[in-house]
C-alpha cells in the first residue's frame, strides 16, 4: 500500500519533470528538470530494493554528467529558443498525439500480460551481490567498460584542445585542396592552453 | 495496550524518525552558531587579539546577534529573468549540506529508563557511504547555479572555479574512503564504527590507513572551500566569488551551508577513521559515547580554524595541479596497497587481539 | 493495489518516459536539449532493467544498468566535446542551421 503511494508520487514527479525537460525553452531549466527526473528515478530504484544502483544513479548522472552539461550551458552562454516558425508549428501537436497513441498501445499490451510476480525483499540489490556478479561472471564487460572510459577521456581532451595539428588539417579540409608548401602561416604554432 | 507495545507499534516509526531528525537538526544548528563564534575568537587568539566578547558572557550571543543583523539587511535580487535559479541555488546548497547528517551514529545503544534501548542514530542503510558521496556531488549545483544566476562575470568566474575545485577533490575524497571500505567490508557507517570498538582504541582505522586519512583530510578541506583552498571565495580575489550578489537570508543560507559542510565532513572523518563514539569506558556507560563523538568533531573543527589562521592560500592552478596530479594518484596507491595487503593478510587486525 | 506496484506499472512508466524523450528529440532544436532528451531515453531503459531485475530476482539487470551508466558518462563527455567544437566554428547551437555539411 505504501509502496503504491510512493510509486505514484515519484512516478508522477518523474513524468512532470520529463515534460518540463521537453517543454522548457531555456536549456538551463531543462537541465534542472532533468536532474529532478534523475532524483525521482533514484527514489523509484529504492522502492525496487536496488539501493546501490540508486546511489550510483545520483552520483554518476545527477552529480557528474549533469554538472558537465550545466558547465557547458553556462560557459557557452546558451540562450532560450525562440518560438517556432509558423510554418512547422503543426509538428508539436502531431508529435504529442502520436506519443499518446503509442503509450496507449504499450499500456494495453502490458496490461493484457499478467506477470503476477510479487515484489519480495531480497538481497539481489545489495552491493555485495553486484560486486560478486561484476567481478566474476561479468568481468569482461567490466574491463571493456574501463577501456571505453579511457577512450572517452582521450577523446574529450583531444576535442577540447586547440592543438596545432588539428587546426592545420581542418584548414586543409574545409576548402579546396592546398598543398602543404602553399600554406602561408607557419605550420607549427604555440598551443594555447585553455584556462578558466 | 501496554507501554511497550505502544512504543514498538509500526506506526510510531515515523514519529521516532521525526523526533530524531529534530534533535539532530537543532544540535547541528547550535553547533554551527558555536563554530561561528569559536572561529572568530580562536582566530583572534592566533592573531594576538581577543575576538568578540561583548555580546554575552565571552561573546556567546554573538552569532545570534549576527543572525539578527544579517536578516535585517535589504534583500537584493538581480533584475534578470533568472530569478528562479537565483533563489534555487542557496536552497540546494543548504539542503544537501544538512541531508548528509542522517547516517551517522551519534552514540551506541543507550538504555533510557522509560523508553528501553534507544539506538542513537537516525537511519541505517547499507549504502550509507555512497549516499554521503552522492549528496556531496549534488551540492556542487548550489555553487555553480549561484555563480551563473548572479549575472555578474566575477561571480560566474568564481562559481565555475569553485565548482571545478569541488569536482576535482570529490574524486580524491571518494577514493580515500575506499581503503576504509576495503578493510571493513561494508559501506554501512554504523557497521564501520562498530568494528572499531574495543582493544583500547587499537582498532581505529587511522592506524591502518594513515595515507587514506591524510588524503581524506586534505580533500575535505578543499571540498568545504576553506583555507588554504578558498581562493574562489576570498575577499581579496573576485570580490566574494559566487556569493557576491547574495545578501540577507540567502547569504545566511550559504554561510550556514559552509559550516554544516564542515561539520558533516568532520563527522565522516571521526566515524570512519577515529572510531566514532568509541573511547575509554563506553562499554559500561554508553552515554559517554555521545561526548566522545562530540569531542572528536570539536577537535576537527578546531583543526579547520587553526589551519585558517596559519596557512596562506593556494593559487588556482596550484590547487588544481595538487588535486589531480598529487592527491588522486596518492589515493589510488593507497587503494592498491590496501587491496594487496587485504588479499594476502586479511586478519591484520588480529595482530592486536 | 493491495500488494504494491506491479511489474507492468514500472514498464508503463518507463514507456512514458521513453516516449517523452523521443518527442523531445524530435521537437527540440537546441543541440544540448536534444542530448538531454537522449539521456532521458537511456534512463527509461535503465528503469526497465532494474524493474525486471528486482521482480525476477536476478542481478544481471542491475549489472547492465551499471554498464549503461558508464557508457552514458563516456558518451556525455565526448558528445559535449563535439558540441563545443561545433559551437566554436558556427557560434550557434541550432541544429536547423547545421543540417548541411558546409562549415
Amino acid at each position: 500500500m505504501v509502496n503504491s503511494i510512493l510509486f505514484i508520487l515519484f512516478g508522477g514527479l518523474g513524468i512532470g519533470c520529463a515534460l518540463a525537460v521537453v517543454a522548457q525553452r531555456n536549456p538551463l531549466y531543462s537541465a534542472i528538470s532533468l536532474i529532478g527526473v534523475f532524483i525521482s528515478l533514484s527514489s523509484l530504484y529504492l522502492t525496487l530494493a536496488a539501493p546501490f544502483i540508486a546511489a550510483v544513479q545520483v552520483i554518476v548522472y545527477a552529480g557528474a554528467i549533469m554538472v558537465l552539461v550545466v558547465f557547458v550551458i553556462m560557459l557557452l552562454n546558451v540562450e532560450a529558443e525562440e518560438r517556432r516558425r509558423a510554418r512547422m508549428a503543426f509538428l508539436i501537436p502531431v508529435a504529442v498525439l502520436l506519443a499518446a497513441i503509442f503509450i496507449g498501445e504499450v499500456a494495453f499490451i502490458l496490461k493484457a500480460v499478467n506477470f503476477d510476480v510479487p515484489l519480495v525483499t531480497s538481497d539481489v540489490g545489495t552491493t555485495k551481490s553486484i560486486g560478486i556478479g561484476l567481478f566474476t561472471t561479468y568481468l569482461l564487460p567490466f574491463e571493456i567498460t574501463s577501456i571505453l572510459l579511457l577512450m572517452a577521456l582521450v577523446g574529450a581532451m583531444t576535442l577540447a584542445r586547440r592543438a596545432v595539428i588539428l587546426t592545420s588539417v581542418s584548414r586543409l579540409m574545409s576548402g579546396p585542396y592546398v598543398p602543404p608548401e602553399e600554406i602561408e602561416e607557419p605550420l607549427v604554432e604555440r598551443t594555447e592552453e585553455r584556462s578558466l | 495496550m501496554s507501554w511497550d507495545s505502544l512504543l514498538n507499534h509500526p506506526l510510531m516509526h515515523p514519529v521516532w524518525l521525526i523526533i530524531g531528525i529534530t534533535i539532530a537538526f537543532l544540535s547541528i544548528m547550535l553547533l554551527v552558531a558555536a563554530t561561528v563564534l569559536a572561529e572568530r575568537r580562536v582566530l583572534g587568539f592566533i592573531q594576538g587579539r581577543l575576538g568578540p566578547n561583548r555580546v554575552g558572557y565571552f561573546g556567546v550571543l554573538q552569532p545570534f546577534a549576527d543572525f539578527i543583523k544579517t536578516m535585517m539587511k535589504e534583500d537584493l535580487v538581480p533584475d534578470q529573468s533568472t530569478k528562479f535559479v537565483f533563489l534555487l541555488a542557496p536552497t540546494v546548497a543548504v539542503i544537501t549540506a544538512i541531508m548528509a547528517i542522517i547516517v551517522y551514529p551519534f552514540g551506541p545503544t543507550v538504555n533510557i529508563p522509560l523508553l528501553g534501548p534507544v539506538p542513537l542514530r537516525i537511519a541505517r542503510f547499507d549504502v550509507a557511504l555512497l549516499y554521503v558521496l552522492g549528496v556531496t556531488s549534488v551540492g556542487v549545483y548550489g555553487i555553480a547555479l549561484a555563480g551563473w544566476s548572479s549575472n555578474n562575470k566575477y561571480s560566474l568566474m568564481g562559481g565555475l572555479r569553485s565548482s571545478a575545485q569541488l569536482i576535482s577533490y570529490e574524486l580524491a575524497l571518494g577514493l580515500a574512503l575506499i581503503g576504509v571500505v576495503l578493510m571493513s567490508g561494508t559501506l554501512d557507517i554504523y557497521e564501520i564504527v562498530q568494528q572499531q570498538s574495543g582493544f583500547f582504541g587499537l582498532h581505529w582505522n587511522i592506524i591502518y590507513q594513515p595515507i587514506g586519512f591524510i588524503v581524506y583530510l586534505i580533500a575535505a578541506i578543499a571540498e568545504t572551500n576553506r583555507v588554504p583552498f578558498d581562493l574562489p571565495e576570498a575577499e581579496t580575489e573576485l570580490v566574494a566569488g559566487f556569493h557576491t550578489e547574495y545578501s540577507s537570508i540567502k547569504f545566511l543560507l550559504f554561510f550556514n551551508a559552509e559550516y554544516v559542510n564542515m561539520i558533516t565532513v568532520s563527522m565522516l572523518a571521526t566515524s570512519l577513521f577515529l572510531g566514532g563514539w568509541n573511547g575509554p569506558g563506553v562499554a559500561t556507560f554508553p552515554i559517554l559515547g555521545v561526548f566522545y563523538f562530540a569531542a572528536k568533531i570539536l577537535f576537527f573543527l578546531f583543526l579547520y580554524i587553526w589551519l585558517r589562521g596559519t596557512l596562506p592560500r593556494f593559487r588556482f592552478d596550484q590547487l588544481m595541479n595538487f588535486g589531480w596530479k598529487f592527491l588522486m594518484p596518492l589515493a589510488l596507491i593507497n587503494i592498491f596497497l590496501t587491496a594487496t595487503i587485504q588479499a594476502y593478510w586479511p586478519d591484520l587486525m588480529s595482530l592486536f587481539r | 493495489m493491495m500488494e504494491g506496484p506491479q511489474l507492468s506499472w514500472y514498464l508503463v512508466l518507463s514507456a512514458i518516459l521513453f516516449t517523452i524523450g523521443v518527442v523531445g528529440v524530435i521537437i527540440k532544436r537546441n543541440v544540448i536539449a536534444m542530448f538531454m532528451c537522449i539521456e532521458l531515453m537511456l534512463n527509461a531503459v535503465n528503469l526497465t532493467f532494474v524493474a525486471f531485475s528486482s521482480f525476477f530476482r536476478d542481478v544481471t539487470g542491475q549489472l547492465f544498468v551499471f554498464i549503461v551508466m558508464t557508457v552514458a558518462a563516456a558518451e556525455a563527455a565526448v558528445g559535449l566535446g563535439i558540441i563545443i567544437a561545433i559551437f566554436r566554428n558556427r557560434e550557434s547551437l541550432n541544429v536547423d542551421e547545421a543540417s548541411i555539411l558546409k562549415l
